[in-house]
């Protein structure tokens, strides 16, 4: 109980400290905040009056702790290009980027883990040198540039699938794979050296020797426990995919979160910037916190200290 | 990429050489010479690098040329077309000569990034490992908290900050990867520090600062420099997709990403302007990691180990 009280005291502090970092950054920003507003033909007065009303020329501190009250009672602002809520660009966009985040996630492990498995136990043949290959690639492979080789070869040549857009399931299918290639990667090798190493252990030759057979070793035994070390690392996933996000999301014009952060930077709408920033902040923070949470699961030893 | 572990790396005429090598305190890095010339994967990967590098360094300067140059009654030239020996952009630009200066601003780039990325994450490192305590809390603390952050929100976050551009690219990829290799670096750090001859240094009453200078520094450079190998794909990879969403090198200066990016509206058109660009960040992601697999065989400390462990 005691790590898992100190890891959460962690995460806490570390949201805290990442906030007011996200705050200076975004606030610091170089850029006028007040061309994104009004014209180019507005007066050095007028600039001042707006920047006035933002509040824009408090301390940056008190800017801080009058921004967090404001997002405690709800109150996030408007998008200085469009006055658009941020609130429900929030619940729009977050929607979006909730079903690709969770298509690719879901991807990494369905297609990850039993290709892990498949190669573990047909180790050394031609099966496991291809899909080690296939992962190899994978992880080397930039994102970007697998998209746009996907962009080309199934949308272009093949014509079987959309190039871009929302939010048919067609067009999901492609985005999600792309953002699931590198974690799916890594979760095929660490499966296979999971069950390897599990299948090698003295306690598997006693299982077969008791006579136990083979699918049901693999099956029910070796596979539980292979299983430990990829569910103690699938929070980091969270992270892994909320980063790749910002590009996926932007080459196949899916309107999801990072999509609208990286508009928001280029266009220095900053309120937008600010907030969207800060929710992913958020998600990898919590992200890191349940792969703490699943190292305990995965460690009982850790509960009695 | 390279199957070869440690064990089935050394042949028993490698065993006998390295144990040669070692009584006779031949350097690492002559060592290193000589592996290079016999691992082939190295070897190419070097080659590779080099065409890479000269490409970037003297490109520019042979092919001549100005990459700002528009030109809208030659759009979309194939390669080997005249006086365009790639062909041409949407602007009618020559991308040979934007090709040479993408991969030079891509090379500024990954030197800037690692530099940066090595000599800090050294630094703090090995203060940590070696000073232990609160130094060390505090300092693994804040690595720690850099390192859980994804490469590409950070970057997006100093775009936020200081404005996009490379500028921004490079603190952000430079600052990640710093978190990272001071965090291997510490480790290696403590663990040396445990070792009889850190001991036997401290006993004999050396400063602390010529203990890391002399004993604990060479020992942990090899390894730093393969894992710095590592990061150098990284920080080119991170570059080229931060230029391609538009958050790194800002028009009329070209870069890898940047050019992809273009090229892909005319891909029916002209797939060249995205394809040759692609390809060059390839061949330098390529030759990178060959490199780097090959400096782990050449420099792997296992191997050292294994040969030391002969000798007794």
């Amino acid at each position: 109980m005691r790590y898992l009280a100190g890891r959460t005291v962690y995460m806490l502090i570390i949201l805290a400290i990442s906030s007011v970092a996200v705050f200076y950054a975004i606030r610091l920003s170089g850029g006028d905040a007040t061309a994104a507003r009004l014209p180019a033909s507005a007066t050095e007065a007028d600039r001042e009056t707006l920047r006035e009303v933002l509040g824009l020329n408090d301390p940056i501190y008190q800017q801080y702790f009058t921004y967090m009250g404001r997002l405690l009672s709800g109150d996030l602002g408007n998008s200085l290009t469009n006055n658009a809520l941020i609130s429900k660009m929030v619940i729009e966009h977050g929607r979006n980027s909730i079903i690709l985040g969770a298509a690719a996630f879901l991807l990494v492990f369905l297609v990850g883990v039993p290709l892990g498995m498949l190669a573990s136990v047909r180790r050394n043949t031609f099966t496991d040198q291809g899909i080690m290959s296939l992962s190899v690639a994978g992880m080397a492979v930039p994102n970007f540039w697998l998209a746009l080789l996907s962009i080309w070869l199934f949308a272009s040549v093949l014509g079987w699938l959309p190039s871009a857009g929302c939010c048919e399931p067609k067009q999901l299918i492609l985005p999600a794979i792309v953002l699931a290639a590198e974690g799916t990667a890594l979760t095929v090798r660490m499966t296979r050296s999971a069950m390897l190493e599990n299948l090698d252990s003295d306690w598997v030759r006693t299982l077969r020797a008791g006579g136990l057979s083979e699918a049901r070793v693999i099956g029910k035994h070796v596979f539980r426990n292979a299983l430990i070390p990829i569910i103690s690392l699938a929070g980091l996933r969270i992270g892994q995919i909320v980063g790749y996000a910002l590009i996926v999301e932007v080459i196949f014009g899916w309107p999801g979160l990072g999509q609208v952060l990286v508009n928001a930077v280029l266009r220095r709408d900053y309120p937008v910037a600010q907030f969207f920033s800060l929710v992913l902040v958020v998600m990898v923070v919590l992200g890191n916190w349940f792969a703490d949470l699943g190292y305990l699961a995965a460690n009982p030893r850790l509960r009695k200290i | 990429m390279t199957a070869s572990t440690p064990e089935s790396y050394l042949s028993e005429w490698d065993r006998r050489l390295l144990e040669f090598e070692e009584s006779r305190h031949i350097s690492v890095f002559r060592r290193g010479m000589r592996n290079l010339v016999r691992n082939r994967l190295l070897l190419s990967g070097v080659i590779l690098g080099l065409l890479v590098v000269g490409a970037g360094v003297l490109g520019p300067v042979i092919a001549g040329g100005d990459y700002e140059l528009i030109n809208f009654s030659n759009i979309h030239a194939a390669p080997f077309s005249e006086d365009a020996l790639l062909g041409t952009d949407h602007l009618g630009r020559d991308t040979a000569t934007r090709l040479f200066v993408a991969i030079r601003v891509s090379l500024a780039v990954a030197v800037g990034v690692t530099g940066l990325a090595l000599v800090a994450g050294l630094a703090i490192g090995t203060v940590a490992g070696f000073r232990g305590g609160w130094t060390d809390r505090s300092l693994s603390g804040v690595m720690d908290f850099i390192w859980g952050f994804p490469l590409i929100l950070v970057a997006v976050l100093f775009a936020g900050g200081l404005g996009e551009g490379l500028l921004s690219v490079i603190l952000a990829v430079g600052l990640v990867n710093m978190a990272a290799i001071a965090r291997v670096v510490r480790g290696e750090v403590l663990s040396l520090s445990e070792r009889e001859f850190i001991e036997a240094a401290r006993a004999g009453g050396l400063s602390n600062w010529r203990i890391i200078r002399k004993h604990l520094l060479p020992n942990i450079l090899a390894p730093a420099l393969v894992l710095a190998s590592y990061y150098v794909a990284v920080a080119i990879i991170a570059e080229a997709a931060l230029s391609f969403i538009g958050l790194g090198a800002q028009p009329p200066l070209p870069s890898l990403g940047q050019m992809v990016a273009e090229g892909r509206n005319f891909l029916q058109l002209n797939h060249w302007e995205t394809t040759v660009p692609g390809l060059a960040l390839v061949a330098m992601v390529l030759s990178v990691s060959l490199i780097g697999d090959g400096l782990r065989d050449v420099f792997d400390p296992r191997l050292r180990h294994e040969a030391k462990g002969l000798e007794s």
